[in-house]
């Protein structure tokens, strides 16, 4: 980068975890609301462009989970695996299985369904910020 | 493959024993036919929710076929052990050479139609394997593919034949197909399914038109010529015709197809094989021909026929494939094939010589042989019915070349001035010499013998003709008009013989046939597929971005035409979905000013930078009109995809430097997109003049809690009703990424290169 801006180089950082906190929630509360895995999946992939674009791609892969295009074959691996306790179940494949915990007072439910929205979050975050550092980066290997 | 690269330890492996597999089942299937009287069934589960199984049904039709596999299979192996023994990929030629037999043991035993089709195509792709085997030389590769083409196009034929069967009688099986005969006859279906099998069959069987790619098939090694293309992969398509022929035979174009597709084969390969020089080429000319006499005998009506077809298959049989392997013996042992050097060959290879004379009697159906006994039968069958005189004296040729074939096979190369170039040449190994000899004298038995095949073929006949009154052999040993014929053909086919020089220059200056017989016809429509190809490929992907774009949008302006002419507008609908309320109406024409503004600024900007924002403006606006719209997750993800494109794209266009320059037709790019934008709109209001079925949409609204727990219904939609599309969607982006790295990555390197 030719011209720098010293309060976005420091400003980005934090906004990084930010987003990604911000599309953990969009995540979690797509049940109910807008939401869900994808659009929170793009989320992220605008965290990941923030920091490719200021601190360069280098740091941006750094701060994934795993490299972009590992991340998204385990979002694809890991809804097929949501689909499994609904075979094991003797129901079609994808039949999306509940629990429900129960506290106190109060019961939390568990689902294959989160299971699922996951693989589709991993999914769309390492496919597209494989895109992002193949197109920004100049050299070096890329995923 | 490999072992090409590797043929040390190939070479001299000893593959002999493989032959025990043939000779075991041959073993086998003698003794449970000793044991089990026929038919024979099982059933096994295959693909239960198809309604297909692994149905076998065997009876003395199919049991013929499967002597002939496994017996002349146990030859074949024991002659390709001595043929191929120093052959680097002969370990490659016995996979095929082992799946062909599996494959053709379960076409002829199938009684599920898709089994046998299964099978059959499985044939197909061994004998593909089989002739382009020396896949080092254009010519075998061009062989191969030529006869691939051919016969699994054919194939497929017969899928759509057997599928149109196995609705017309409500069954996938063949016995089932065969019992429903006359019933079937009402449907008006049936033509067009017996066409479609008729196709699948010529291919098979080498009929005319298709009959080209069966001598090309002659680059294969001689074992694979003998087995597959004489003695039993041809006759698949017999076989199947054969095991329809009770259903249909008295149906008009059952009787015109065959009697005229079989006379035509029959009279023109003999024909043609009198423009051959090549061995192999000449016997594949006169399979050809005995082929089609098969297919005219199975259309014949009369009884007697079906014992003709069995006795003259069998006969075919145990005579062609000795000569073939004769043809690879003295192929072996000099070099060449071709007989216009080959001559005086007996002083040195007297075992070739005797294996070659008694076959070469057979196939002229001289007295002392099986030939004659079957060639009598069939003249008696065809005596019996008041047929064309044509088709009779075209069998009189057709005989008549079989019986100059025969001679040159067997007197021609062997007789006459030995020939210096030959003085070393050594007679070749007892395993080439043992198939040949005792096929042979196997033909010559049954002469002697003939109520040694009265328990196999009069009870396969019967399968073709059933309820008739089959005799064995000798039964139908009728003298009289048989002799006579048999002495006139025999006194031609000598005329032909003497004559053969000269009726050879004759033929094969007819060139006219290269340029506009089938095979060149074939040819040229092969050759035009990647002309097409390529020009479908120019004028449609030529890479250029706003071309696609203005082609998809004139195809949408097209469709729209086709809307507004045939439906009604209903612009009330539309207009009251717009206006709900006066705020709603408000937001979205913001939003439609954003979009307007958007899309009217691109024409008029030249710098990236600045039409990317006015994209921008037209994703947001669709942004907000989708909020507005009641679809806050699509305005939702709308949002972020806007917002990722243009950050990324703004970040990469300034790497990538300034454009390129070069003249859009802007204006009538303009044109186009705003016609398009008008067209889609009316389409709209015709839209709302359909029926609005509200189904699926008040289903999924009362079931997404109640059965998925969540209260987004398109989210529950998206990861729960409609899981596997959202699955196949996100493994779609994610092998688009796999896909899309290594290219991206080639770019780069190229543009770090410049």
């Amino acid at each position: 980068m030719t011209s720098r801006s010293v309060l976005l180089e420091f400003a980005a950082k934090t906004l990084y975890w930010l987003m990604l906190a911000v599309s953990a929630w969009i995540l979690l509360r797509g049940h109910n609301a807008p939401g869900g895995g994808f659009i929170a999946g793009l989320v992220a992939v605008a965290a990941t462009a923030l920091v490719a674009i200021v601190h360069g791609v280098d740091q941006a892969r750094r701060r994934l989970p795993l490299r972009p295009l590992y991340l998204a074959v385990t979002g694809v691996l890991l809804a097929l695996l949501s689909g499994m306790p609904g075979v094991w179940a003797d129901a079609p494949f994808l039949t999306h299985q509940w629990w429900s915990v129960e506290f106190a007072d109060t019961s939390l439910k568990l689902s294959t369904v989160i299971l699922f929205d996951l693989g589709v979050y991993g999914a769309v975050w390492g496919a597209f910020a494989s895109y992002l550092f193949a197109l920004l980066d100049e050299g070096g290997a890329a995923a | 493959m490999s072992q090409d690269h590797d043929p040390a330890p190939a070479s001299r492996r000893d593959w002999l024993w493989l032959a025990l597999v043939p000779l075991g089942l041959f073993a086998g299937l003698i003794g449970a036919m000793l044991t089990v009287p026929l038919p024979w069934q099982m059933q096994l589960e295959w693909v239960p929710s198809l309604d297909t199984g692994l149905d076998w049904h065997v009876d003395a039709l199919s049991a013929q076929f499967l002597v002939l596999i496994t017996g002349i299979g146990t030859m074949v192996f024991i002659y390709a052990s001595g043929y191929m023994a120093h052959d680097p990929a002969a370990g490659r030629f016995y996979a095929v050479l082992l799946m062909f037999m599996v494959a053709m043991i379960g076409a002829v035993s199938a009684d599920h139609m898709l089994v046998l089709f299964v099978c059959w195509e499985l044939t197909s792709l061994t004998s593909f394997f089989l002739v382009g085997f020396k896949h080092s030389d254009e010519q075998a590769r061009a062989s191969a593919r030529q006869a691939m083409f051919i016969t699994i196009g054919g194939g497929l034929a017969l899928l759509a034949g057997l599928i149109l069967l196995a609705q017309i009688a409500g069954s996938w099986s063949l016995q089932a197909v065969v019992a429903s005969g006359p019933v079937l006859r009402e449907d008006p279906r049936l033509p067009a399914a017996l066409v479609l099998v008729f196709i699948g069959c010529f291919t098979k069987s080498a009929q005319f038109p298709f009959h080209f790619w069966l001598p090309n098939a002659m680059t294969a090694p001689t074992p694979a010529s003998a087995y597959l293309h004489s003695a039993t992969m041809v006759k698949l398509g017999i076989y199947l015709l054969a095991r329809l022929d009770p259903a249909f035979n008295d149906l008009l174009l059952w009787e015109v197809s065959l009697i005229g597709v079989g006379t035509i084969t029959a009279v023109w390969a003999a024909v043609l094989a009198l423009r051959e020089r090549d061995l192999k080429r000449i016997l594949a000319r006169s399979t050809v021909s005995a082929l089609g006499t098969l297919v005219l005998l199975i259309g014949l009506p009369n009884d007697q026929a079906a014992l003709a077809v069995i006795a003259f298959l069998f006969a075919h049989a145990l005579y062609k494939a000795p000569l073939f392997f004769v043809a690879g013996n003295i192929d072996h042992a000099t070099g060449t094939r071709s007989i216009d050097h080959l001559m005086g060959l007996r002083r040195q290879m007297p075992f070739t010589t005797v294996a070659a004379v008694i076959a070469g009697l057979s196939m002229a159906g001289l007295p002392l042989s099986f030939g004659y006994l079957a060639k009598d039968v069939v003249t008696a069958a065809k005596a019996d019915t008041e047929l064309l005189a044509v088709v009779s004296y075209g069998l009189l040729f057709v005989n008549a070349v079989a019986v100059a074939v025969a001679a040159v096979a067997a007197i021609r190369v062997f007789w006459g001035p030995a020939t210096p170039a030959f003085e070393k040449v050594r007679e070749v190994s007892w395993r080439m010499l043992l198939p040949p000899l005792l096929i042979a004298f196997i033909g010559l038995e049954f002469e002697f013998f003939p109520t040694l095949t009265d328990p196999l073929l009069p009870d396969a006949a019967q399968v073709i003709a059933p309820g008739a009154d089959i005799g064995g052999l000798v039964a139908g040993h009728t003298f009289g008009t048989a002799l006579t014929a048999a002495e006139v053909t025999l006194a031609v086919g000598l005329v032909l013989f003497l004559f053969w020089e000269r009726l050879h220059r004759y033929v094969s200056g007819l060139a006219r046939l290269d340029r506009y017989g089938p095979a060149a016809i074939f040819e040229r429509l092969l050759k035009g597929i990647p002309r097409v190809a390529a020009w479908h490929t120019r004028a449609l992907q030529h890479g250029d971005l706003p071309g696609y774009m203005r082609r998809t949008l004139m195809v949408l302006l097209l469709l729209a035409l086709g809307g507004w002419l045939v439906g009604e507008p209903n612009w009330s609908s539309l207009w009251s979905v717009l206006w709900t309320s006066s705020e709603q109406a408000w937001a979205l024409a913001g939003a439609a000013i954003l979009i307007i503004a958007g899309a009217v600024a691109g024409p008029f900007l030249h710098d990236r930078l600045s039409l990317l924002m006015a994209i921008g403006l037209v994703g947001y606006g669709s942004a907000i009109l989708f909020l507005f719209a009641g679809a806050p997750d699509v305005a939702f993800t709308q949002f972020m995809v806007e917002t990722v494109l243009v950050v990324v794209a703004a970040a990469v266009l300034a790497r990538y430097g300034e454009p390129s320059r070069y003249a859009e037709p802007r204006l009538f790019n303009a044109a186009v997109a705003i016609a398009a934008g008008i067209a889609t709109f009316i389409l709209l209001a015709h839209l709302f003049s359909l029926p609005a079925e509200p189904f699926l949409a008040e289903w999924y609204a009362a079931n997404s809690l109640p059965e998925a727990h969540g209260r987004n219904v398109v989210n529950v939609i998206l990861v729960d009703f409609r899981a596997l599309d959202t699955f196949g969607e996100i493994a779609v982006v994610a092998f688009s990424a796999l896909a899309a790295w290594p290219l991206l990555r080639k770019m780069r390197n190229r543009g770090a290169a410049k």
